[in-house]
């Protein structure tokens, strides 16, 4: 019983930190249709930059959140103003893939670079630090990790929902022409989506670190279970991607008992090939797939 | 009556075809005596590889080039073909060549399914999937250890025996590879040039419109999928008897399936050498930035910006492109032109511009 319960409540945690990051690549693909296959690249650079900061200054790894953030965002607006908007729009999509892929190669190619291939770990005072609920053990970490997701989706929300531009940019993600027709600068709106994204990739990453070895090709275990939540979410909805995330988190966790942490990791794979084959365009929200 | 014009197109049309000839005597000459002027066996084993990754990429192209269905993940099937190569070796004792051939079928066999899962999508979702399929058997190859050897590998016997020093190996393999490539880039170009060619490449340019005009796309498509999968599978399996060692980290890598893109990409997916000139730049690319740097992941640096480059500034690839501006020294030839949806657009953006010249005619004889 109490398994189950540390599971259920694991798989709550784990699914908060995929739905910041799913976000992320909800947005880039609303705002631009792109696949941002260097998504996850980013990631683990937001998580070797804290590992880094930590190392070298001793203080603790979210503090590095006020550089990279901001560094995140600007180099989101940049990858999108001087690469993504210069492709052919009639094979965007195709080649945003390839082009996003080529970025993931490099920043993997430059992290193994500058810090070699050897897998790294944030030391903490926390880090071994757990207390229990209801009998679940719940490590500080984990939960450092969920707050850093929620509070973040959080802001994501209400800057969406509450803010002119969050007005914008979701007039951008439905109806591009007709957000243009009301003089919404949608190329510029585009750049700041992007940024956005690539913000939350600095929060996920800086996360991750906290709990995870970091090594430069790890960024492959992670493109994975985010495109499968964001096609089973539906491609472009960003409730559909958290809710998404949840359900395979959950998920995952739940199998870990039975099957192991590697064989629980296809779940991810055989919920994205079932969801291709009973409802291409995802199972929430998903209006914007069906164009592909 | 065929007037003077004609006759000086079908003079034309013979030097064209006599130039062709000639060129693909040359490829010919070039590919078959490398081996005699490799300086060294370690230069010779460079040639296999750079063999073998025009194998996989002209496989590649059969999907890629025909349909614009661009998989990142085929090292699956190059995967798949190695290991089913390598297992009904070990398993079930058969002949290499028999193993090899009865591996890529089952390979091809496999595909059927995936294919009618994976291409119920289009554009970026078919991406995704690929790219998870490369993801899922990596996991599964790497925890099945009773059968794959998981992370410790699979270790292949040789098919040739003890006698046959590497430097030969290496020589056998080579032609091998040269062997299967022109089998596949014949069946590319015989493909190309017919009916269901065309409706592939139909799909490539609109599919809706495609389907409408009675093309059966989806079994198209398939059918494309799955020849691409076997002759991937069948480079794969010949890459793994030469290597003799197969590990899942490598056979089922996202980069592997990447590096066939690019060259495919950079030499051009929709011309039957394409493929194989990419090949050649990045397999040696791949090896010098190796050889030079290492250990260091520098070489996945310049991969990554060779593809870069690649897609922002040259996305037809060279061969379209060194054509096209040998084409524009020729005289105009009045065929219909294989045009992309690309270039219509921007010339139908032109002629928005200037409404003068609104009327375009690409075809038609000249009157």
């Amino acid at each position: 019983m109490s398994l189950l319960l540390q599971s259920i409540v694991l798989g709550v945690l784990l699914g908060g930190l995929y739905a910041l990051l799913a976000a992320g690549l909800t947005l880039y693909f609303g705002v631009m249709r792109v696949v941002m296959i260097a998504h996850s690249a980013f990631l683990i650079l937001a998580a070797y930059l804290a590992w880094w900061f930590s190392t070298e200054t001793g203080i603790d790894p979210l503090v590095s959140l006020i550089g990279t953030v901001p560094l995140f965002f600007v180099m989101g607006v940049a990858v999108q103003r001087l690469l993504i908007s210069r492709l052919n729009p009639s094979s965007l999509t195709m080649m945003s893939v390839l082009l996003t892929f080529s970025i993931a190669l490099v920043i993997e190619g430059m992290l193994g670079f500058v810090w070699s291939g050897t897998q790294r770990r944030v030391r903490l005072s926390y880090g071994g630090g757990d207390f229990e609920i209801f009998g679940a053990n719940i490590a500080v970490v984990k939960l450092i990790a969920f707050g850093l997701a929620a509070v973040s989706l959080l802001a994501l929300f209400l800057l969406l929902t509450r803010t002119k531009f969050g007005q914008a940019l979701r007039a951008t993600i439905q109806h591009p022409e007709a957000a243009r027709l009301v003089g919404i600068n949608t190329d510029r709106i585009a750049g700041y989506g992007f940024g956005i994204g690539l913000a939350t990739a600095a929060i996920g990453g800086t996360a991750l670190s906290l709990d995870a070895t970091i090594y430069p090709s790890l960024h492959w275990h992670w493109i994975g279970p985010l495109m499968a939540i964001i096609v089973v979410g539906g491609l472009g909805s960003i409730p559909g991607a958290a809710i998404a995330a949840m359900l395979l988190g959950l998920g995952q966790s739940l199998l870990q008992i039975p099957l192991g942490t590697t064989w629980a990791q296809t779940f991810f794979y055989i919920a994205l090939f079932l969801t291709l084959m009973v409802r291409p365009q995802g199972f929430f929200g998903g209006r914007l797939a069906q164009r592909f | 009556m065929p007037s003077a014009s004609e006759h000086a197109r079908t003079s034309r049309n013979g030097l064209a075809v006599a130039l062709k000839v000639l060129g693909l005597l040359v490829l010919a000459g070039a590919i078959l005596s490398f081996p005699s002027m490799a300086a060294n066996p370690f230069i010779l084993s460079v040639g296999v590889v750079i063999m073998s990754y025009a194998v996989l990429a002209t496989g590649w192209n059969f999907m890629g080039g025909l349909t614009g269905y661009m998989s990142l993940g085929h090292a699956a099937y190059s995967g798949l073909g190695g290991y089913a190569t390598g297992l009904l070796i070990i398993e079930t004792g058969w002949d290499p060549w028999v193993a090899l051939v009865g591996g890529s079928l089952f390979v091809a066999v496999l595909a059927v399914p995936i294919g009618i899962a994976s291409l119920r999508v289009r554009g970026a979702s078919f991406v995704i999937v690929s790219i998870a399929l490369v993801l899922i058997l990596l996991l599964v190859f790497q925890s099945w250890s009773e059968l794959t050897g998981g992370s410790n590998g699979l270790r292949i016997p040789r098919p040739f025996g003890p006698e046959v020093l590497r430097p030969e190996q290496h020589e056998r393999f080579y032609y091998l590879h040269a062997a299967l490539l022109a089998g596949a880039l014949l069946l590319w170009w015989l493909i190309d040039r017919s009916q269901f060619g065309i409706g592939l490449k139909a799909i490539r340019e609109d599919e809706d419109k495609a389907q409408a005009l009675g093309v059966p796309t989806f079994n198209y498509k398939l059918v494309a999928f799955v020849i691409s999968a076997f002759i991937t599978a069948l480079g794969g399996g010949l890459y793994a008897l030469w290597f003799g060692f197969l590990d899942p980290v490598f056979q089922f890598s996202i980069l592997a399936g990447a590096y066939m893109v690019l060259m495919s990409l950079l030499g051009g997916i929709r011309s039957l050498f394409g493929p194989l000139l990419g090949a050649v730049i990045v397999g040696y690319a791949v090896e010098f930035f190796k050889a030079e740097y290492g250990d260091s992941q520098f070489h996945i640096v310049a991969m990554g910006l060779l593809l870069g480059i690649v897609v922002l500034f040259m996305p037809e690839g060279i061969i379209p492109a060194v054509s096209q501006q040998i084409r524009r020294f020729r005289p105009q030839a009045s065929s219909i032109r294989e045009v992309s949806q690309a270039e219509l657009a921007e010339e139908r953006r032109k002629d928005e511009e200037q409404p003068g010249t609104a009327r375009r005619v690409t075809e038609g004889a000249p009157s």
